[in-house]
């Protein structure tokens, strides 16, 4: 009976061994999962670029709907979190503020980052650390039907691209499009005015006079383009040749391509009266480690991103991203340097700002969005509007604390 | 000797066939057509069965100028199949295999069809170059109405002498002309040029629609007015207790097109069953219900255009849409 009984035991054991959650780690081989928001085509270079690792680490890849939120709830469960996300930069400071990050250069070393785009570099710092190993980056682009849109048009200033604007904007045509009071896209004028939504201390600085005086300018192109400006609406005006240029991003390329269209891509307009380019957003996306999973699973992770800190992983990755590689010396390639769509993004990276990754942003989205449509869609004045948005930025902020 | 003359012919060969414009891209086809054919197209498909052209009849040929009575249009590389038909394609040939090459087709009376493959015409064709459809809808008192168009600033017409390229009717009542790209302006005139519009200038190479009055005033789209339209729709609603005078917002997605002037949009009106009812435009895709002057309402409903809808309200949050009546 005893026997029967021990049988019995040690089938349960190895009934809940198999039961157990996470992936089975096969002898001497360490698992590290990396959540993720990717297409296919680029997983499948990782997994490509690490299938040399399988002896020694087997990476998991789960992409995840709602992984920001969810790194929120988990991110300090060293059960349930992932040993690494790979994501946009924006989100560090929000992470890094709830203790859940390792910096980088804690694992690779103080010169993790050296060698890489500035533009990279920068945004993956936050107070000081830096919490991200950037793999390729993406800023809006300037793209234009080059149908309509010929060579000696292309507009170097805003002035210029205005006068197009008044003179191709008619019979149902738009000399050009963007959604203009989405903060993501119009933040790009705002740096042209050499201004800023928010401070790199979390103030926000929607009264500035400098961002009063972008959002004024901006308004004479607005009345130029249709009243509402969605991202599906814009998207479709240029793709059905209703719109000679819009501002983008990479990733809508091919649709404009599966389209026929035959899109060009041109540097930034320059701020006239600032001498500045048009300087949008940009996302830079990477690797970051979860600090509860580091102090778990160390040398895995460490091999994985030393495997991964590759300029031919990151020139892979940007043909299958249609995104810029984020170290240098990528762009001596002469595959890279011959892509239109990436040099166009190197360009403009030399303008671009990294996304804010202060928490503090989370809130400016909301209100600065809500100080557009004031001022573009329901006529209330920029100082008015402004000063209105401006309160209620302090006070969602002060809310945070 | 023989040898050298020889590769003198095929060189000459060589030549005469670049010399038709002909490249990776696209073959040329030429034809020449009974008189009472007019306005000749040509509807042309490769071995898989893939289709030059969009619909019948294909697209419309240019009359070669260099050479009369012959018509000539560009092919894209490939095709290995052509049929050459008229009159709005009411009279066409057999298919004739051109074989990827560029050929010349005659039409004869009897619309029997000969192809060859050795040149036809004098001279080379003219360049390839994308066109564009200008489409007119005139005043009765515009007879005959033509296309005259030209490239501003440089002043080159695309079809002289004035009054230019007369304009083909169309069953719906618009007359159309293809226009080379590079155009960018025209003018429509009729009556022999008795009768013009102003310059209308700094167009796109876009298909545009001009409307001309008889004092030739005119307006112009690129938006195809004579594209279908849906038919009205009735959109039926059942809301909660608590919904006063229901209204209903609705526009097209994603260009923003409103069905109303302002928000709330248009009241409901209430059937004898407590159902609430509004007829609006086919063309809608996207619908809130709103009440209370507006004060409560649901999220964006996203449905199909051209379908009555039947739109239960449970709350601002929960709304479910059918296209046939739940009972």
């Amino acid at each position: 009976m005893k026997r029967v009984l021990c049988l019995m035991l040690a089938l349960i054991l190895i009934a809940l061994s198999g039961c157990a959650g996470g992936p089975k780690e096969e002898a001497g081989v360490k698992t590290v999962t990396i959540w993720h928001d990717k297409e296919d085509k680029v997983i499948e270079v990782l997994q490509n670029a690490l299938k040399g690792l399988e002896n020694e680490v087997k990476v998991v890849f789960e992409k995840k709907t709602g992984l920001t939120e969810s790194l929120k709830l988990v991110g300090n469960d060293a059960n349930a979190a992932p040993d690494m996300y790979f994501f946009a930069h924006d989100k560090i400071g929000v992470y890094a503020e709830m203790g859940i990050l390792t910096p980088i250069t804690d694992i690779l070393g103080e010169n993790a980052l050296d060698g890489y785009v500035n533009l990279a570099s920068s945004g993956a710092e936050y107070k000081g650390k830096i919490y991200q190993m950037p793999l390729y980056f993406e800023t809006l682009l300037f793209m234009y039907n080059k149908k309509y849109m010929k060579e000696e048009d292309i507009p170097k200033s805003t002035e210029q691209l205005y006068e197009y604007m008044v003179r191709k904007t008619k019979y149902g045509h738009y000399g050009f499009v963007e959604q203009h009071s989405t903060p993501y896209y119009a933040a790009g004028w705002i740096h042209g005015f050499g201004a800023s939504l928010i401070s790199a201390d979390g103030q926000p600085l929607l009264d500035t006079e400098n961002v009063k005086k972008a959002v004024s300018y901006h308004k004479k192109f607005v009345s130029y383009m249709p009243g509402e400006t969605e991202y599906a609406m814009v998207n479709t005006l240029f793709t059905s040749g209703m719109a000679h240029a819009t501002i983008a991003g990479p990733w809508f390329v091919p649709t404009v391509r599966a389209a026929g269209i035959d899109v060009g891509i041109a540097p930034m307009p320059v701020v006239d009266e600032t001498g500045l380019a048009l300087a949008p957003y940009s996302g830079i996306q990477g690797l970051h480690v979860i600090k509860a999973r580091y102090n778990k699973n160390a040398d895995a992770i460490k091999t994985v991103l030393k495997a991964l800190q590759s300029p031919e992983i990151m020139i892979a990755l940007s043909k299958a991203s249609g995104c810029a590689p984020a170290m240098e010396v990528c762009y001596e390639n002469a595959e890279v340097k011959s892509d239109e769509l990436i040099m166009a993004m190197r360009t403009t990276a030399e303008n671009a700002y990294p996304m804010p990754n202060i928490p503090e942003m989370d809130v400016m989205w909301t209100v600065a969005g809500n100080l557009l449509t004031d001022v573009n869609m329901s006529g209330i004045d920029v100082e008015t509007a402004a000063e209105n948005a401006q309160k209620k930025a302090e006070q969602l902020i002060e809310a945070m604390k | 000797m023989k040898k050298i003359l020889c590769a003198l012919l095929a060189l000459m060969m060589l030549f005469a066939v670049s010399a038709l414009s002909e490249d990776e891209e696209r073959i040329v086809l030429y034809a020449s057509v009974p008189e009472d054919w007019a306005y000749p197209c040509v509807w042309a498909w490769n071995e898989e069965g893939v289709n030059a052209f969009a619909a019948w009849p294909g697209e419309m040929m240019e009359p070669d100028p260099n050479n009369a009575g012959w018509y000539y249009i560009y092919l894209p590389a490939g095709m290995e199949m052509a049929i050459v038909n008229a009159n709005d394609g009411t009279v066409q040939t057999d298919a004739v295999a051109i074989d990827k090459k560029s050929a010349w087709i005659t039409v004869n009376a009897d619309k029997t069809a000969t192809a060859s493959f050795d040149k036809l015409t004098e001279g080379d064709a003219p360049e390839y170059t994308e066109r564009f459809t200008v489409y007119a809808k005139v005043d009765a008192s515009w007879e005959n109405p033509g296309v005259w168009a030209w490239e501003d600033p440089s002043g080159k017409s695309a079809f002289a002498p004035w009054p230019g390229r007369q304009m083909k009717a169309n069953e719906n009542g618009w007359y159309s002309a293809m226009v080379p790209a590079w155009c960018n302006c025209v003018i429509i005139n009729a009556n022999g040029g008795a009768v013009q519009t102003a310059d209308i200038k700094d167009l796109d190479p876009a298909d545009l629609w001009i409307t001309v009055n008889a004092d030739a005033t005119f307006d112009v789209t690129y938006d195809d007015p004579t594209a279908p339209k849906a038919a009205d729709i009735a959109v039926y609603a059942t809301v909660p207790e608590d919904w006063a005078e229901p209204c209903l917002w609705a526009w097209s997605h994603p260009d923003g097109t409103n069905a109303f002037v302002s928000w709330p949009g248009e009241a409901f009106e209430k059937g004898e069953d407590g159902v609430y009812k509004i007829v609006v435009p086919g063309w809608i895709n996207s619908v809130i219900v709103n009440a209370n002057g507006g004060t409560v309402q649901t999220t964006d409903l996203r449905v199909e255009a051209g379908k009555d809808l039947y739109i239960m309200v449970i709350s601002a949050e929960e709304a479910t849409v059918a296209y046939e009546a739940v009972n």
